[in-house]
């Protein structure tokens, strides 16, 4: 049984990975600082850059990449299971079917009506 | 063919040696953990219209994240250089790597701590956030109410009661004042009571006005007879509904003003320290539970993380070979919390 006798050096992969990374964080930081007007694209934009930094780190750091099928043995029923949490919940907490009638919809209204006199979410 | 060099012979199971299989095993719980807290936040922000989302209100600093997110990111390459240098035999190199991890795992609690510090000192946490201007002008209040206490406390530490306390405090003005022939500590001591006594008088004004919803520009006295007129009138006349005395109510703007100006003061300021303005953050509370929760067990599982790194360090110069599984496996570990960290940066400080 040998071991890796002459392991060929992946400094090199590892670092354009590294570098793959602080790009895409990079990116993530400019589209928060930009303000950019419609939330649901930085929304988009943010979590994309999220994905793809998490694919990076998974597939080369982590290796996955380069093992066989047992990877999808093992994240198959965590990734289930991830999704599931919030989907399930969704209808319960995320959304109404109704017109809902508690404090915090009312300190809402009653926000955004006096948003200008108030000040109540502002700070010094 | 694949990096596992021996050939399986009639072996069951997964070809990766059992500590691997196991750390990815605790991984994949580890994502379920981790996705049940972002999947509850994700739910609760869906529900929750008027969010604070303004990083001026949450005290969130997106420089520091974004240092954390870099800091993370080049630990995670460090530990696969170690790795990398482990596997080509060149034990010191892989050794200080792996201590460069550590460091940086350090740095990033530092950073983490700081920005808790923040948190503490805006006294953004989980329950102690009014969330609208009736619960702020409340824990002003409250607050005032405290500082006061406090300060009867040390300066009348022989009586409990704070009405006993009080009494003391204007008994010693009334012989202060009328005595002749004062020293400086006399001195030093009336004006030390008057300034408490006025504090006291403050508090007193402003806790009457809040709970009895009565505008700051009304005094509390005009409002309290009117009251009781009003009473006495109802009570004669059971049957006719006299109209009872409507005064504006008290805002938020003036009980900040308030504090303002005591806290302006050249002689109440200094005694009024830790008196703060309130201003509400809708579902702050909220916020506050689902950050510190998210962050918090992220910290945990990152001092675990060092935590193993120490003890691989701790073996120093007979790192081996044979150690290159255990040190895959810690920094498979790292990676996740990397990865965690990834997922948390733009869902808490952006979005």
């Amino acid at each position: 049984m040998s071991d890796h006798e002459h392991h060929e050096s992946h400094g090199a992969a590892y670092f354009r990975v590294f570098v793959a990374l602080c790009i895409f964080t990079l990116v993530s930081v400019v589209a928060d600082v930009v303000h950019l007007p419609n939330k649901i694209l930085l929304g988009g934009i943010v979590l994309a850059v999220a994905v793809a930094k998490a694919l990076c780190v998974m597939m080369f750091f982590m290796h996955l990449k380069f093992e066989r099928a047992w990877k999808y043995l093992l994240l198959a029923p965590t990734i289930i299971i991830a999704m599931a949490l919030p989907l399930s919940l969704r209808p319960d907490i995320g959304e109404t079917y109704y017109t809902p009638d508690v404090q915090q919809l009312r300190d809402y209204d009653e926000q955004q009506t006096h948003a200008g006199d108030h000040g109540a979410a502002e700070h010094h | 063919m694949t990096h596992t060099a021996t050939a399986p012979s009639l072996k069951m199971g997964i070809p990766i040696p059992n500590g691997k299989l196991g750390m990815w095993l605790f991984l994949g719980t580890e994502i379920m953990f981790f996705t049940a807290f972002i999947g509850t936040y994700i739910v609760m922000r869906m529900g929750s219209r008027g969010w604070p989302t303004d990083t001026h209100v949450t005290h969130i600093n997106i420089a520091l994240g974004g240092t954390n997110t870099f800091v993370l990111i080049l630990s995670s390459y460090f530990v696969v250089l170690a790795h990398d240098c482990l596997l080509n035999k060149q034990f010191a190199k892989a050794w200080r790597w792996m201590l460069f991890t550590l460091i940086l795992g350090f740095v990033f609690l530092g950073i983490k701590g700081v920005e808790y510090a923040g948190k503490f000192d805006h006294d953004i946490l989980p329950g102690h956030i009014p969330e609208n201007n009736r619960q702020a002008m409340d824990k002003v209040v409250n607050q005032f109410e405290k500082l006061v206490d406090k300060r009867l406390a040390a300066a009348v530490p022989s009586k409990a009661v704070r009405e006993d306390q009080r009494a003391v405090v204007e008994e010693s003005i009334k012989t202060l004042s009328e005595k002749s022939d004062r020293s400086k500590a006399d001195d030093a001591k009336l004006e030390e009571y008057k300034a408490l006594s006025q504090l006291i008088g403050k508090f007193s004004d402003l806790k009457a006005h809040v709970r009895a919803d009565l505008s700051l520009d009304v005094p509390y006295e005009e409002f309290e007879k009117n009251r009781k007129a009003d009473e006495e009138a109802l009570a004669k006349n059971q049957k006719k509904e006299i109209p009872i005395a409507k005064y504006p109510p008290i805002t938020l703007e003036q009980v900040n003003g308030d504090v303002k100006h005591i806290l302006a003061d050249k002689e109440l300021g200094p005694l009024a320290s830790g008196l703060t303005e309130s201003h509400p953050i809708l579902y702050g509370n909220l916020f506050a539970s689902n950050y510190f929760l998210m962050t918090g067990f992220h910290a945990i599982h990152v001092i675990v993380g060092l935590l193993m790194f120490i003890l691989v360090l701790m073996k120093g110069s007979r790192l081996a070979v044979k150690d290159a599984v255990l040190v895959e496996n810690i920094g498979l570990y790292w990676h996740f919390v990397d990865l965690v960290w990834i997922f948390l940066f733009p869902l808490l400080y952006i979005i």
